[in-house]
């Protein structure tokens, strides 16, 4: 059985459909990109996964367990959400924040358990947040903020994440640490990531598997090498890409017309 | 990936969140404040009681020495001026805390316990009373009742012509609740305009508040209400936390948004149109208070809610005491004295703060 499975799943938005017939299983413990152009899907995909969205048709499980039918302490146990654009909010301390992932296990009247300030600990220990945690949230740089956001869901010690363009905005070597960290919690942890990214390169690199989105369809679903080397990438951005390997990795190049 | 803005600028008066030292200092300072309004409320007054025979009369009702006061300087004190101290209390803490859950739930720093709508209901009740709209509704009865009728009423309507506040977001709730206010204004503006000069003098008194009708008998009836109301708020302290990174995040975080926004939107009404019910609509205790709290020690509304309790008790019956002293024997608007206390003080933080972290 696949950690997250979605079956045949359409989403709507009024008259528009978001995205249509969506079927896709990601494996535990592995790595899972949705690529494809502006308006394809994505962000609609993974917050319907995260249970942020309602399904107009199919279904989403996490470990065998409709996401639809979980309510909202239940689901936040199974997956956390790194979203696209995360609200920081002023006068909170990092600590504070990151422990807000601890929400689903103390509950909203009981104060953090042991157990709970010591998973915060953890997370702020692995992500080298600890010389911040005092400090005030919008006082951090941008890759700062984007660990902190990162350790905050692995704080939910959920099984699954789901992160929606978590590197739009840092720097080449803040969007390596990032993603790094990640494909660490992967490998080390068997956290399953379902992610959505827009560099096509960096996307190649770090996912076990490509899934190509178009128009809220799946165009292409397979091994990182093959996707990025299809003609039906280049279709659906509608413009010419070379891949050519450094290092033993594959560089997406697009080539002006 | 971008960042949202933030909602209450740095919020403290130190760059970092206070320390829980800090905090402690900040609690410490509060109680001492409020014990102060507290023995200022009963002590100070038209007519002139010393505050050791307060105290030693406050002393003897615990079963704790003997009272010096003669029987109508206790019943100045029991009969006056303490219940008129209580109902203070009362209404400072949950205007206060109206506020600040308001300001949590909405996420909204301009949100006040009137915001849906409770004083414009609560205005037209009352004034139907006044009025004496249809006849027999003789007030002081009635215009309590009506007042919080409408203060309800107003509330619902909001909720329900905002789409429930379930389904919609807190914008086209707030929207709706500046509609709802409108309306219920537009209509006791009639009603006043239909009503005699008297009337309509009685009616302004009202809507600036005042504890001067005070009596244990309203403190009773409004007690309840605020000791539940006081209690359901103070305890969605950790939930309001969750919700200042917003609504997805929040329910991604485990957050039953919904659910959590309806009971803290009827708690904080159902609080406020109690009070205003009682006291008339009093200004400024909503908004200024949870402000000056969160620049004491932080933006935290586990924080922020427990203090306001305190501060907003000790604030209006503060500001009660110099209502009712100022021009004795005559007295200041209540709303007035409110606002030209708390808008003062809150400058002065605010300038205190741009110091601090420039």
């Amino acid at each position: 059985m696949s950690t997250v499975e979605i079956d045949n799943l359409s989403v709507r938005a009024g008259s528009a459909t978001l995205i249509s017939d969506v079927s896709l299983n990601v494996e535990a413990g592995t790595w899972c990109t949705i690529i494809g152009p502006n308006g394809a899907g994505k962000t609609t995909l993974v917050e319907t996964v995260a249970g942020l969205r309602r399904a107009s048709k199919g279904t989403v499980s996490i470990s065998g367990e409709l996401v639809g039918s979980m309510n909202e302490r239940e689901r936040a146990k199974r997956v956390a959400l790194v979203p696209q654009h995360p609200t920081v909010p002023s006068g909170m301390s990092v600590r504070d924040y990151v422990a807000l992932g601890r929400t689903p296990y103390h509950g909203l009247l009981r104060a953090p358990s042991a157990v709970d300030r010591r998973a915060v600990d953890d997370v702020l220990t692995r992500l080298s947040l600890d010389e911040f945690s005092r400090r005030d949230v919008i006082t951090l740089s941008g890759g700062e903020r984007q660990r902190m956001v990162l350790a905050r869901a692995l704080a939910q010690s959920t099984m699954v994440m789901v992160l929606d363009e978590p590197i739009t905005g840092l720097d080449l070597r803040h969007q390596m640490t990032m993603l790094e960290l990640l494909q660490k919690e992967v490998h080390e942890c068997g956290l399953t990531v379902l992610a959505t990214l827009h560099d096509l390169t960096l996307a190649g690199q770090f996912a076990d598997r490509l899934v190509l989105l178009n128009h809220g369809e799946v165009v292409l679903d397979g091994p990182s090498s093959e996707v990025v080397r299809s003609e039906e990438l280049a279709a659906c951005y509608e413009m010419k890409l070379r891949v050519v390997e450094v290092d033993g990795a594959d560089v997406v190049i697009p080539v002006r017309h | 990936m971008s960042w949202a803005t933030p909602h209450f600028g740095t919020g403290s008066l130190t760059a970092n969140p206070p320390t829980g030292r800090r905090v402690a200092l900040v609690a410490v300072a509060t109680l001492i404040a409020l014990a102060a309004a507290v023995v200022g409320g009963l002590v100070i007054g038209p007519t002139s009681i010393g505050t050791t025979r307060v105290v030693g009369d406050v002393a003897s009702h615990l079963g704790l020495g003997h009272s010096t006061l003669t029987p109508l300087q206790s019943s100045i004190i029991w009969q006056f001026r303490a219940p008129r101290m209580v109902l203070g209390l009362l209404a400072g803490s949950m205007l206060a805390v109206a506020g600040g859950t308001y300001q949590g739930v909405f996420r909204n720093p301009l949100a006040d316990p009137y915001l849906l709508g409770v004083a414009a209901g609560a205005g037209l009740g009352a004034t139907i009373a006044i009025v004496d709209v249809g006849g027999g509704l003789t007030t002081p009865y009635w215009t309590p009742l009506l007042a919080f009728v409408g203060a309800m009423v107003a509330v619902a309507v909001t909720w329900v012509i905002g789409g429930r506040g379930l389904r919609s977001n807190t914008s086209t709730l707030i929207l709706a609740g500046v509609a709802v206010a409108s309306l219920f204004t537009s209509t006791q503006t009639f009603l006043q305009q239909q009503s005699s000069t008297n009337s309509i003098a009685r009616v302004y008194i009202w809507l600036l508040g005042s504890l001067a009708s005070a009596s244990w008998s309203s403190v009773l009836l409004v007690l309840p209400y605020v000791a539940i109301c006081l209690l359901i708020c103070v305890a969605a302290g950790r939930a309001l936390d969750v919700m200042s990174v917003g609504e997805d995040e929040s329910r991604s975080l485990g957050l039953p948004v919904q659910r959590v926004r309806f009971v803290v939107i009827v708690a904080s009404s159902l609080g406020t149109a109690a009070i205003v019910s009682a006291v008339g609509l009093i200004g400024f205790v909503g908004i200024i208070v949870p402000h000056i709290v969160r620049l004491l020690v932080g933006t935290s509304y586990r924080r922020i809610l427990p203090l306001s309790v305190a501060f907003g008790a000790a604030f209006l019956v503060f500001a009660d005491t110099i209502a009712r002293t100022v021009l004795a024997p005559s007295e200041l608007p209540l709303g007035v004295v409110t606002a030209i206390v708390g808008a003062p003080v809150f400058v002065i933080i605010l300038s205190l703060r741009r110091r601090m972290v420039t």
